[in-house]
């Protein structure tokens, strides 16, 4: 099926999204009308990504990460503190058609945050992968290169800036003085 | 007796420091004699943790931030910033206001497109061409800071409308601003179409095909120089934009050429929207009150900067903090399409293919290391710069 996208408005070709995406869909959600959000298993995204591509629908747009950390109360207040260690990273892929934007969401737990890359796929991809890598500590298996994109050479491993359990460096990891 | 032939690798080393540069970068292309075999880039010199530094901020020292992402292209990051908590908080900005963030909006187009202009002809060596297009581009200049107070950052947008109006005396300002650019521009479209040496340069160089800068997620002008129709203000209209249409401009060729001649034709276009919109101005308001906490929810605000579509993906959590703010600038999309272009392409033609892309990336002096077989040779951007000129003489 290729999608002829002239003649769509975004609520047909949102529609023509969904039914793409039906075979690998936990979840749907329309959170606003001009977009589908699809939550699927982080083993489906390149069957996923490939059917959207074969389809011509649209095209990938960018790649969020999100940190979804656990939050413990702290006792006798409203406070709430993030438990370091225990959470999850979503990971949001964007496609854009027109006005209608499809994402595909996968949950990853801290503990097994790796998943497929879709450089096969989509060979510009690699950026977005590699800035979820760094920021985030999500591992894409499979894009073509693993070296630092963004930060600097001597910053410590596994720490991800964009978590929100990190604070800063000095707290969590000190770069070593040389 | 088995002889090995052992192939030696160049790696021409570009970048990544120049105190004038607004995005320092840093490029490897890797070369067979004269030729490009392979490209690589390592960013993040300049990765200041602006979306982690939303995080702690609220919305409205958030909007000042966002502004300063990039300094020639200000107000889109603004204004994809405004739009999208306009979202979040379910409010909309006045009509007035809306049809005032596409006017300056355009007018920045206007000054990034000519500063472009003047950078890429520079790289190439014709710098008659960049010092005419950049005194030019001091009439818009002159005319954003008329309208705003500032040449840069110009603050239009606060959350829920803009804090700038425009009154008669302005609008004649603008009116003959945009005269003088359209003859001038006439003149600049006339030399990168017919100019021999400069069409030498241009004209086949650099080519990407539609099915390329498609699979390649090329963006803004890159891509509609390959004949891409893809321009958000077309395609998911905001602002003031459903009321004053944007006509979408391509190219077929994709090739340097064909970028110059869909910016300049850009330029047209936003010369006759500015004029279209100080015209039609619709009267009323200039903002809307904005809760200063914003209910829970997630947002995706696109934008049509100079040069791509900018994408902002927002999540609230129901306090005056955002809880997420991803920013997608369009030169990341970008420069994916240069590192595969290169490939094939002469070390000459590196300069020009570079600045063709217009990626917040114009600085000239970078330290260039020619990598011989564990011998390397320093040279400057400027030394590769006219090695290039030279080589087209």
């Amino acid at each position: 099926m290729v999608i002829k996208k002239k003649l769509q408005t975004p609520e047909e070709m949102l529609q023509a999204g969904k039914e793409l995406l039906q075979p690998w869909t936990l979840s749907e959600n329309t959170p606003e009308s001009d977009r589908l959000d699809v939550v699927i298993r982080a083993a489906d995204i390149k069957a996923c990504v490939k059917a959207l591509i074969e389809a011509k629908w649209g095209y990938l747009s960018a790649i969020t990460a999100l940190d979804c950390p656990e939050y413990a109360v702290v006792e006798g207040s409203s406070q709430k503190v993030v438990v370091a260690d225990k959470g999850s990273v979503e990971v949001l892929y964007h496609f854009c058609s027109g006005a209608a934007i499809v994402t595909l969401r996968v949950m990853l737990p801290y503990a097994a945050a790796t998943m497929d890359s879709i450089c096969e796929i989509i060979p510009s991809a690699t950026l977005y992968e590699r800035e979820a890598m760094e920021l985030l500590g999500v591992e894409f298996i499979g894009t073509p290169s693993m070296e630092r994109l963004l930060l600097p050479d001597d910053w410590p491993a596994n720490v991800y800036p964009l978590r929100k359990a990190f604070t800063g460096l000095e707290k969590t990891n000190k770069v070593e003085e040389k | 007796m088995e002889t090995k032939h052992v192939p030696e690798k160049f790696i021409v080393s570009i970048g990544p420091q120049h105190p004038a540069l607004k995005e320092p970068g840093h490029f490897e292309f890797t070369v067979d004699g004269e030729v490009v075999t392979d490209a690589t880039a390592r960013l993040g010199f300049v990765h200041r943790g602006m979306e982690k530094g939303c995080e702690e901020r609220n919305y409205t020292q958030d909007l000042y931030l966002m502004e300063r992402v990039c300094g020639i292209c200000s107000h889109v990051h603004a204004l994809a910033f405004a739009l999208g908590v306009e979202k979040l908080a379910g409010v909309q900005a006045p009509p007035r206001a809306q049809a005032i963030r596409s006017l300056v909006a355009e007018l920045e187009r206007i000054h990034s497109h000519l500063l472009w202009l003047g950078v890429a002809a520079h790289e190439g060596g014709f710098d008659t061409l960049f010092m005419f297009s950049w005194r030019d581009r001091e009439t818009v200049m002159d005319l954003l800071e008329l309208i705003s107070g500032n040449r840069v950052n110009y603050s239009a947008n606060v959350l829920g409308g803009v804090k700038i109006d425009i009154n008669d005396s302005q609008r004649d300002a603008l009116h003959k601003g945009m005269d003088f650019l359209e003859e001038r521009t006439h003149h600049y479209m006339k030399v990168v179409t017919e100019d021999e040496t400069f069409l030498g340069r241009t004209r086949n160089i650099g080519l990407m095909t539609k099915d390329q800068a498609s699979l390649l997620g090329a963006v803004g002008p890159t891509a509609r120089a390959s004949g891409v129709k893809h321009d958000v203000r077309v395609d998911s209209p905001y602002a003031g934009y459903p009321q004053f249409p944007v006509k979408l401009i391509t190219e077929p060729a994709g090739d340097l050429e064909a970028r110059f001649v869909v910016r300049i034709n850009e330029l047209f276009e936003s010369y006759r929207m500015v004029r279209e919109i100080i015209d039609h101005l619709p009267e009323g308001e200039l903002s809307v009150k904005v809760p200063r906490r914003i209910p829970e929810g997630e947002t995706i605000s696109r934008v049509e900067a100079p040069r791509g579509e900018l994408l902002y993906f927002m999540k609230s959590n129901g306090t005056d903090q955002p809880d997420r703010v991803k920013v997608r600038t369009p030169s990341l999309c970008n420069w994916a399409s240069v590192l595969t272009l290169a490939v094939g392409h002469k070390l000459a033609d590196m300069p020009m293919i570079l600045a063709g892309i217009d990626p917040c990336f114009s600085c000239n002096d970078r330290m260039v290391t020619v990598n011989r077989g564990g011998n390397s040779q320093d040279w400057s951007w400027e030394d590769l710069r006219k090695y290039g000129i030279a080589y087209y003489k």
